[in-house]
């Protein structure tokens, strides 16, 4: 029988397939359902901070910092609660990173301030004496990509039933409703009107006459999705 | 009998599979070897001898299906 | 020209060696860049001047590195060689099949085509964010065609052969093909967003290449993990074993030491490697036995590992002053060696005690590039020595300048790992210290300053390595334009090279 395989290609590839195959099926598929449970608290993520999650993938920061708290004193006592699989839930895709060039970032929101984020994104090594993360002075004249961001929440919405508009249970007993816009002219008002309470804690003068005229700089819908996390 | 029992049993029993092949493999290997019936390491040559003018090691002949 | 005798046709072949060699250089370089960027982060804005900051900032440039070096580079690699191994072991000529020569040539360019588009949509910083699966959903299915085209080349030629059994570098080959393309359809599961619809019936609705993951959180990351290891398994292991067991044999005459014990690492391998993939994710909120699951099989994976190492080894039995006279074989010896090691470390990082110092450190980059530059690396450059001469016609130029090359990278390689071992446990003991009253000892800067002359001499160790790979590109090059024209004969075994 084995022999036989070794002469007849066609059957050896199946063969080669299906024993690299079964593995995958065994170890992933059962876990599916369950492990896309949201928990308690968890909520989509608004039009802005969408964004700002495109704008962090856009420059690869999972490249340096990983979303993800391993369940040791270290870390716990570091960067705050360790994480719970249901908190991914409305993560598409996931950002956990694989290496800490720089701290973890899953609980930012708790303890860095939009003010923080806007010196620190412009000088790091000014906020942190030592630090080798690179400015991303850009951010602040890119504008963000609203409609792109705005289709990513309705493929959500319509393909993953992810709760837009629908109201989700928080923490503290009480329910919350992530609101989703009807239409792209919509979207870019509500996304307008989540960047102004962004940049009214923001010094930067450029950033908020930008906003002021309508306009959304890839920095402001950042911070949103920084201060999301939590 | 949930999922996740079942994908307990599922792979215990597959994994076993595996095993007990890969084992008679061995098994064949060196006992057809042994008896004389299979040459294994003369397909070593095939590297070896790859010219395009070498004979193979073991020709296509022309009326067997590939 | 009727009476010319068969030959095997390299047209192919030597198209994707060009790739190799170029993509190698530049995905290195981009390396060497990166490296320096985190010892020095004033080269992030070396070009500040031109406005260009974006385009040259560590974050955006980590994905064509990554990409440059295991698409480009790697995966040109494979194809260079399986257009030349493929056709000798299956004693067939390429010349005899026009619809196999152009499914070839097709391969080629496509591929080209899908490295354009890669390149540029990285710059721009268009990426789906999953390591080693970064490309958006149009150059996705452009992947597919290219790999489909492969296949179909593979079986094709398969198909006419004259040698009836499948000598085992084939049968690797097959696995890479196979795997990739079940690994790389099913992490790249993900829907356009131009198909959402809003209520108000606007469609189309924002960037036309933007997509997102069917999976979710903690299931994306099973997948995505149950692929970046089997990307290494399918892209980094299997295709360099295929290599290794051809071209090994052949340039020191000496048959596989035992073909039985290939044929058993082969299944073994099979079977084994994808089970390991959980140990990325230990400690994380995947299901705790299949945390242990990949930890074990991580372990398990040692053997069929070894059992090609050592067969490679054993292969040079009694022949080993051919290790000491040609530089073409200490290049393989070693790459064994460091696949042996590299395999390894690798169980060694994912028992979970040692994975909880290690993971998210330097330690892993460290254990990467050991796997990538020594094993990797080198056994693609040997192979590249070893066809030069054949689809050339030609001597290798310069036997002394491969000589000084295969130091230079080993003290490279080296230093990078040595290095990175440091930082990485450092880093690892550091994050996790406590004083006496049970408060962290430090604060995340003061453990990233603490790897500064760790990193500047990664930088060094890695700016080695692409100054050897110039001196490979430049002896390849010199081969094919003023090599001393050599007859079939000299071509037997060991390769012609001029001192």
């Amino acid at each position: 029988m084995f022999h036989w395989l070794e002469k007849h290609p066609f059957f050896f590839a199946v063969g080669v397939f299906l024993v690299i195959a079964f593995a995958g099926l065994v170890e992933i598929l059962p876990n599916f359902a369950q492990a896309s449970q949201p928990v308690v608290g968890t909520k989509p993520y608004t039009l802005l901070e969408m964004a700002g999650r495109e704008v962090y993938i856009k420059n690869s920061c999972n490249a340096c910092h990983s979303q993800l708290i391993r369940p040791f004193k270290a870390e716990t006592d570091r960067y705050g609660h360790y994480s719970l699989s249901g908190e991914y839930a409305y993560d598409r895709p996931f950002l956990w990173g694989s290496k800490r060039i720089g701290p973890d970032l899953h609980r930012v929101g708790d303890y860095r301030t939009t003010d923080w984020h806007e010196n620190h994104m412009k000088d790091p090594a000014g906020v942190v004496p030592g630090s080798i993360m690179p400015a991303y002075t850009w951010m602040f004249t890119n504008l963000a990509d609203i409609n792109t961001a705005y289709a990513d929440q309705l493929t959500n919405a319509q393909f993953f039933n992810v709760p837009y508009n629908k109201p989700v249970p928080m923490k503290d007993g009480t329910t919350l409703t992530v609101p989703m816009a009807k239409s792209v002219a919509e979207a870019n008002a509500m996304a307008l009107e989540e960047a102004k309470t962004i940049s009214a804690d923001m010094k930067d003068k450029d950033v908020q006459d930008m906003v002021a005229a309508g306009k959304i700089p890839e920095i402001v819908a950042l911070i949103a999705y920084l201060n999301s996390l939590k | 009998m949930d999922i996740f029992q079942l994908q307990g049993y599922a792979y215990f029993g597959l994994v076993t599979l595996m095993v007990v092949i890969l084992y008679s493999y061995i098994y064949h290997l060196y006992s057809s070897e042994k008896k004389g019936t299979k040459d294994f390491e003369k397909y070593g040559n095939m590297a070896l001898n790859d010219e395009i003018d070498d004979a193979p090691v073991e020709k296509i002949s022309k009326d067997e299906k590939k | 020209m009727e009476n010319r005798p068969l030959e095997y046709d390299y047209t192919v072949a030597k198209m994707f060696m060009l790739t190799t060699v170029l993509l190698g250089a530049v995905g290195m370089l981009i390396g060497v860049i990166l490296a320096s960027e985190m010892a020095f982060p004033g080269v992030n804005t070396m070009l500040g001047s031109l406005g260009l900051n974006e385009f040259t900032n560590f974050s955006r440039l980590r994905p064509l590195h990554t990409d440059s070096v295991i698409f480009g580079f790697t995966l040109s690699g494979i194809f260079a060689t399986w257009y030349y191994v493929g056709q000798r072991v299956l004693k067939v000529s390429m010349a005899e099949s026009k619809l196999l020569m152009f499914l070839g040539k097709m391969h080629f360019w496509l591929y080209i085509l899908v490295v354009a588009a890669a390149v540029v949509s990285l710059f721009m910083g268009i990426t789906s964010s999953k390591e080693y699966a970064e490309f958006e959903w149009p150059i996705d299915i452009a992947v597919v065609v290219v790999w489909v085209t492969w296949g179909l080349g593979i079986f094709g030629l398969i198909g006419i052969r004259r040698e009836r059994s499948l000598y085992i570098s084939i049968w690797y080959y097959i696995a890479t093909f196979l795997g990739i393309a079940m690994l790389y359809l099913f992490n790249n599961m993900e829907i356009p967003t131009i198909l959402a619809t809003s209520p108000a019936g606007e469609t189309g609705i924002g960037a036309w290449y933007h997509s997102v993951s069917m999976y979710s959180g903690t299931n994306d990351a099973l997948v995505q993990w149950w692929y970046g290891h089997n990307a290494v398994a399918f892209g980094f292991t299997v295709p360099i074993v295929a290599m290794i067991y051809y071209f090994l044999p052949k340039e020191s005459g000496q048959a596989v030491y035992s073909y039985k014990l290939s044929l058993l690492s082969f299944w073994g391998l099979m079977f084994v490697y994808l089970w390991a993939g959980g140990h990325h994710l230990l400690f994380s909120t995947v299901p705790d036995w299949m945390q242990t699951m990949g930890s074990v099989f991580s372990v398990v994976l040692i053997l069929p590992s070894w059992g090609s190492a050592i067969n490679m080894l054993l292969t040079m039995k009694g022949e080993w002053q051919q290790v000491a006279t040609s530089p073409l074989i200490k290049f393989m010896v070693l790459a064994s060696t460091f696949y042996m090691f590299s395999t390894l470390e690798g169980p060694i990082q994912a028992i979970k005690s040692v994975n909880a110092i290690a993971h998210f450190t330097d330690w892993i980059v460290g254990h990467v590039h050991d796997g990538t530059l020594g094993w990797v690396g080198f056994m693609i450059m040997a192979a590249l020595f070893h066809m030069a001469p054949r689809v050339f016609k030609r001597e290798l130029y310069s036997k002394s300048l491969m000589g000084t090359q295969f130091w230079i990278q080993t003290l490279g390689v080296v230093l990078y790992f040595t290095s990175m071992w440091i930082a990485g446990i450092t880093q690892g003991m550091m994050w996790r210290a406590h004083d006496e009253y049970g408060n962290l000892a430090y604060s995340f800067i003061d453990t990233v300053t603490a790897l500064h002359p760790y990193y500047t001499i990664r930088a060094v160790g890695g700016l080695l390595y692409l100054i050897g790979f110039f001196m490979f590109a430049y002896n390849i090059y010199k081969t094919m334009t003023s090599g001393r024209r050599v007859e079939e004969s000299e071509l037997q075994s060991a390769s012609p090279m001029a001192a």
